[in-house]
């Protein structure tokens, strides 16, 4: 293997095998940590224990698992609309090494305990350097193969691959107070709203756009339909961007933040919908009269999936963001369940559906559709039973609160959801695994199971 | 026409206008103002706040009490200038332990120092991690910022732990005998007579088991002893029911120390965490299994010396 490979699609193949990579590694920590909830006692070792691990399960999952999976289906996406090779695989390529040298120090430092305590902005200062120095070489090269199109008209992804871009290096450097190197925070409530405005603007100008732009990508290529509406992906895209920026302090609604700042929020929060929609239904037209594809085609499933999945979650958002639900949600594992549903329901089924389609692409075909598939249904029944038990959890605990009870009292109440989410947690994690050896394996120049069933067949054909 | 141009630059100019709106207009208009109860941390303190932060407490622990949130003692609403030396915030967004922003004085040192060790010693439910891999300064320090907050409403519950340390100690060294009559004697008298009024049937005795193995047992161990888990940290040590075999006592009295908890030692309160129907129920249980016999008084009353957790206290202890 070649450290720097500049043959076209080795960046976008290699972002895609790392966020495969660092999904198996993500959820493995995962799960440890679930198990942790169970038996606090399992693990001495004081770089394994719970409060060290969350972060490194969501800071890994967000920025190696989604954000390079995501990244790679992009840039083989942006490289088809605009009929054009990337500008630099040189450069892609030592993106791509860049960016996985940020999480692995970034798990490693985080296990050590050096984290800015922020939640999604852990990642200690040199990190984000390096994240952003990726994203403004990552920028550069998308740009510069923009530049170079061919196909003059702009297809919507590529909307949504350069407005998360700008918006998201405004995000990712204010919101992590990079010009304090030292705990990158500023002092009191304005730190916490400065923070959620990061926290949640990583989703809704990084992992939420790219995901959209890939479902904008795939699912009129793969069903062979015109997409239903130009003016609904207009209606989709500039108030998305102009509603989600203002929605992060829906966290802080009985924190003592200003009041106005609140009703900013939620007003936003609930406004969001309209841009939603506007996707939903642009893809879901798209997808009518061609119902019967998605069983059998793996990239059609994970997205179709990924955007029921966004329907519910968007939903849920802006219904967890009024403050009559708030009282009762907040704090509890509901929004945890929320968390998932979002970032691996919805951005993770699209980026392993985009994942698995770029690479059939560019090889021909995936090693194992059965494998897929089977992955596919792991996720499935893992992320509806995480959000069923991790909801009776959050509603546990939001109720018996109201109720007057102590938080200690609860927690025993909370043990089945627990002991039920790590199983749960098994089932992804297989599911992360068997993506792995399947990119793997269909990455390698090799005879494929499916190959080898088609020559076996032709061979008793012929005799 | 839409153009990496047009995009770029649109999406730019949303970013700029909505940092200004909900961000820098915000940080311009902040309360600068500390509140009532703010004081500034200790180097010491601050140096606790660092463990804290670098050992991911906030993934569990909140650190303001809401307007909607009740069952807590003290109930005090956060306020914005209780927050201004607080860089970075922790604010916390998952309450899996519990809020933080009072604990400051609701647990003597010695406690605390049971509890890092292996929080279910105290706990016997909890789930949070042993951090016995602290150093005695690590402990010492993250202790110290445990008990600061607060602010100057933890300092006067710290304070009148302190007061009262002393005086238990000193009690408990005289032997278990003394140190019975001194905790009997600073029990209101009406309390310390009283009998219990639920009888201690069947589902009585197997709900009070039920609360003792979810609340006591630790500390005053499987027998009633003393000679829990806890107990080699805590100082004065867990009380030893069976001392009441031969001591005077009654229902009511076990009931106001379950309820009031004792100040000073690590006996804390339950008035928060258990129903009036439950601390009976758990007396009973107590009563029957270590003391074993009727409630005995005393002979000649032994007078009211003043109840721990509400009386003679220092000054400046108001909340």
């Amino acid at each position: 293997m070649k450290i720097i490979d500049s043959s076209p699609g080795s960046t976008s193949r290699r972002f895609i095998l790392s966020g495969a990579i660092w999904f198996l590694a993500a959820t493995a920590v995962g799960l440890l940590a679930a198990t942790e909830l169970v038996a606090p006692e399992i693990v001495k070792q004081k770089n394994l224990i719970f409060p060290r691990i969350r972060p490194i399960h969501v800071n890994t999952n967000v920025f190696g698992f989604l954000s390079m999976l995501l990244v790679g289906a992009v840039i083989y996406a942006v490289c088809r609309l605009c009929q054009a090779e990337l500008w630099s695989e040189r450069l892609g390529n030592w993106t791509m090494w860049l960016w996985n040298l940020a999480v692995v120090t970034g798990m490693i430092s985080l296990s050590m305990g050096y984290t800015q305590s922020h939640e999604y902005a852990e990642y200690d200062w040199a990190i984000d350097v390096m994240i952003v120095v990726a994203l403004l070489l990552l920028t550069y090269n998308l740009l510069q193969t923009l530049k170079r199109r061919k196909e003059q008209l702009l297809y919507v992804t590529n909307w949504y691959v350069v407005g998360a871009l700008a918006a998201t290096l405004v995000v990712y450097v204010i919101g992590n107070v990079m010009w304090k190197p030292a705990n990158g925070a500023l002092a009191g409530m304005t730190d916490a709203e400065w923070a959620w405005f990061y926290a949640h603007n990583i989703f809704g100008t990084w992992i939420t756009p790219l995901s959209l732009g890939l479902c904008y990508f795939w699912i009129p290529r793969e069903t062979d339909t015109p997409l239903y509406s130009h003016l609904l992906s207009m209606i989709g895209f500039w108030p998305y961007f102009a509603f989600y920026l203002q929605v992060g302090t829906h966290h802080l609604i009985e924190a003592p933040a200003p009041a106005w700042l609140k009703l900013i929020a939620e007003i936003n929060s609930v406004a969001l919908l309209i841009p939603v929609f506007a996707f939903l239904t642009n893809q879901w037209m798209t997808l009518r009269g061609n119902w019967w594809k998605i069983p059998d085609n793996i990239v059609l499933k994970f997205l179709f999936a990924g955007t029921v999945f966004y329907f519910l979650t968007s939903t849920e958002g802006s219904l967890l963001a009024l403050p009559s639900v708030e009282r009762i949600t907040h704090f509890t594992d509901w929004v945890v369940g929320h968390s998932h549903l979002g970032l691996l329901g919805f951005s993770g089924f699209i980026a392993c559906g985009a994942g698995y389609g770029a690479l059939r692409e560019m090889h021909g075909r995936i090693w194992s559709e059965r494998l897929a598939h089977l992955q596919y249904w792991l996720m499935l029944v893992g992320i509806i039973g995480f959000t069923l038990v991790l909801d009776d959890a959050g509603s546990i605990q939001g109720h018996a609160w109201r109720n007057g009870e102590v938080v200690y009292r609860v927690l025993p109440e909370l043990m089945q959801d627990y002991i039920l989410r790590a199983i749960l947690g098994c089932f992804i994690v297989t599911g992360a695994a068997i993506q792995v050896y399947n990119f793997y394996k269909t990455t390698c120049p090799q005879i494929s199971p499916a190959d080898e069933r088609d020559a076996r067949q032709s061979a008793e054909v012929a005799s | 026409m839409m153009t990496p141009r047009t995009v770029g630059l649109g999406i730019a100019i949303i970013a700029a206008a909505t940092s200004f709106s909900v961000l820098f207009l915000p940080a311009m208009t902040a309360p600068t103002q500390p509140s009532e109860i703010f004081r500034a941390r200790t180097n010491i303190e601050n140096e606790g706040r660092v463990l804290y932060i670098r050992n991911g407490c906030i993934g569990c622990h909140t650190q303001y009490i809401r307007p909607s949130d009740w069952a807590f003692e003290p109930l005090r609403v956060s306020q914005a200038g209780d927050y201004i030396a607080d860089s970075p915030h922790l604010l916390g967004s998952e309450r899996t332990g519990p809020d933080l922003s009072q604990e400051g004085g609701l647990h003597p040192d010695d406690w605390q120092a049971a509890h890092f060790h292996d929080p279910r010693f105290v706990r016997p439910a909890s789930i949070m991690p042993d951090f016995e891999f602290f150093s005695d300064d690590q402990l010492r320090e993250l202790i110290a910022y445990v008990q600061s907050l607060g602010g100057t409403m933890a300092d006067a519950r710290v304070a009148r732990q302190n007061y009262w340390k002393p005086a238990l100690i000193a009690a408990y060294a005289r032997g278990q005998d003394a140190n019975a009559e001194f905790l009997y004697a600073h029990v209101p008298p009406q309390w310390a007579t009283l009998p219990n009024p639920y009888p201690a049937d069947a589902n009585a005795l197997a709900q009070g088991e039920f609360v003792y193995e979810q609340e006591c047992i630790n500390c005053h161990g499987p027998v009633g002893d003393g000679n829990g888990v806890a107990a080699p940290y805590l100082n004065p040590k867990p009380f030893d029911f069976t001392v009441l075999k031969r001591q005077p006592w009654s229902g009511g009295l076990l009931y106001y120390q379950i309820m009031n908890g004792i100040t000073g030692s690590a006996m804390p309160y339950f008035k928060e965490d258990l129903e009036s129907a439950k601390i009976w129920d758990v007396s009973n249980y107590i009563a029957t299994q270590f003391i074993g016999t009727a409630p005995t008084l005393p002979k000649v009353p032994i007078p009211y010396q003043g109840a721990i957790p509400a009386s003679r206290e220092p000054k400046g202890n108001k909340q």
